[in-house]
């Protein structure tokens, strides 16, 4: 008799946990699925629902520039799942693209620092970062992780933009998708929530002397155009990084390669912004609120972009 | 007659003055400062007549969102010295917040550095910088009345953005406030 209490109170207690443990995510879940079907809303027919969703854009552009029919998992190559013209550079460009060495050179930073190599026994991680630590409370992103790895062994912190830092990560980034990673985001107790929650607000308010959130040009905006430059999407946001921008390697191969902090800094200064620092708590639970948003998505990093 | 008037006014700047010295008496039940707050319950029991007070008798500052910015942050109307305080005292919290702002390579507190500094010297311009800090080549000097404006405004803005953020940033979110 008493063995039968003991185990039902055990299976009991394991239920309860085990749906709690659901529940911490539940929201974010809801967040993340109401994206997706906005988005697929959004690009199933542009030209049909251009009043709804792209009421600045010109008969040309929905007929020739923005792709229909898009479904979930095309929307993890950003901007380039919907603009044809895009597209077309990017696939000449991917054919011999200019961040190879620079992933080589990170597989050998990576096999030649030990210290790397025993805080990142496996590379292939670039779905799992950020994650919430519950022992400290707070966002740990790929980048903070390194620094803190290096740090701890005695050396000096790298740069969280450029350099060392993004050269690893594409390393990193390759490895998850040669493994055919997907973003794994968890959110497993109300401090992670929260976290998230904080992170969902600095994404959707309005922030500099612009007025733009960063939703206002990748939530409702994404898929128009600003100048002649397609707007990305939230979904998929952060499948594709480190990625290297052409602008940042103009003059030095090795600063193309820009992490996630890198380009969120330049949308901050954007949108008239002083920005936030890349190792700062808004800007980790920022991340870990983007990263979510992508969650099940596939790694394909690293990326080219202009 | 004429004594009659004479005496009639007499008694009645009398009652008058009682009147008014029972008012400003520190009794509990009187009010010192005028302010509608019975001195017991007056928490700030000076305050200037016709201030807008609180149930506990001390002044109502307006909220961010009530400040009149262009009244606020006109040089034509407080002088310079009054606006870039004003920029400065906003702009600080804006800071400690993480909303300030940042145009061209110019954060608003080297807005407010560069009026200051022009202050001081006498300069009547101000330098705009670039990302690194530098004086920006491309970029004219602005006016120190302009610049002075300009912080002013940035510092006010970021602090009422940011309280207006709190209220509408789910009219954005899909599956929430945003409807399509």
């Amino acid at each position: 008799m008493l063995l039968k209490i003991a185990k039902t109170t055990a299976i009991l207690a394991l239920t309860a946990c085990t749906l709690n443990a659901g529940e911490f995510n539940a929201q974010a879940e809801k967040d993340r699925l109401a994206l997706v079907d906005y988005m697929e809303a959004k690009f199933a027919d542009p030209l049909k629902n251009r009043y709804t969703f792209f009421p600045y854009s010109t008969d040309d552009e929905l007929k020739n520039n923005i792709a229909s029919g898009l479904k979930h998992q095309d929307f993890a190559i950003g901007n380039y799942a919907f603009s044809k013209q895009g597209k077309f550079s990017y696939d000449e460009i991917k054919e011999m693209p200019p961040y190879e060495e620079l992933v080589e050179e990170g597989e050998e930073i990576y096999n030649n620092n030990a210290v790397i190599k025993a805080c990142f026994p496996d590379p292939a991680i670039g779905g799992d970062y950020p994650y919430f630590d519950e022992s400290k409370k707070e966002v740990v992103t790929l980048t903070s992780a390194i620094n803190k790895c290096i740090t701890d062994a005695g050396e000096k912190k790298w740069n969280e933009k450029k350099g060392k830092m993004a050269i690893l990560q594409s390393y990193f980034a390759a490895a998850s998708m040669d493994a055919e990673k997907k973003v794994d985001i968890k959110i497993e107790s109300a401090e992670a929530a929260a976290a998230y929650e904080r992170g969902k607000e600095a994404y959707y308010t309005q922030r500099g002397y612009l007025k733009l959130s960063c939703a206002t040009c990748h939530v409702q905006g994404a898929g128009q155009r600003v100048r002649n430059e397609s707007l990305s999407q939230l979904l998929g946001h952060t499948t594709h990084f480190p990625v290297f921008r052409l602008k940042w390697g103009k003059d030095k191969v090795a600063n193309g390669l820009g992490t996630l902090e890198r380009r969120m800094t330049g949308c901050n200064k954007d949108q008239g912004e002083n920005p936030h620092k890349a190792n700062s708590k808004w800007m980790k639970e920022l991340l870990y609120f983007m990263a979510y948003m992508s969650n099940g998505m596939n790694i394909d990093g690293p990326d080219i972009r202009k | 007659m004429k004594k009659l008037y004479s005496i009639t006014i007499a008694a009645g700047l009398a009652l008058a003055l009682a009147g008014c010295a029972g008012n400003n008496a520190s009794t509990p039940s009187g009010d010192r400062d005028g302010d509608g707050i019975a001195n017991i319950s007056d928490q700030c029991p000076n305050t200037v007549l016709g201030t807008k007070v609180s149930k506990d008798g001390c002044k109502i500052y307006p909220t961010i969102l009530e400040l009149n910015e262009k009244e606020l942050c006109s040089v034509d109307k407080n002088g310079i010295e009054s606006v870039i305080a004003t920029a400065a005292k906003y702009n600080k919290t804006a800071k400690a917040h993480g909303v300030e702002f940042k145009r061209l390579g110019m954060t608003n507190t080297q807005y407010i550095d560069g009026v200051n500094k022009a202050l001081k010297t006498g300069g009547k311009m101000v330098v705009l910088l670039n990302k690194k800090g530098k004086p920006d080549k491309k970029l004219k000097p602005v006016t120190v009345k302009y610049a002075a404006e300009r912080a002013c405004k940035f510092a006010i803005s970021a602090l009422a953005q940011e309280a207006e953020g709190k209220t509408n940033w789910r009219l954005a979110v899909p599956g929430d406030g945003y409807k399509y």
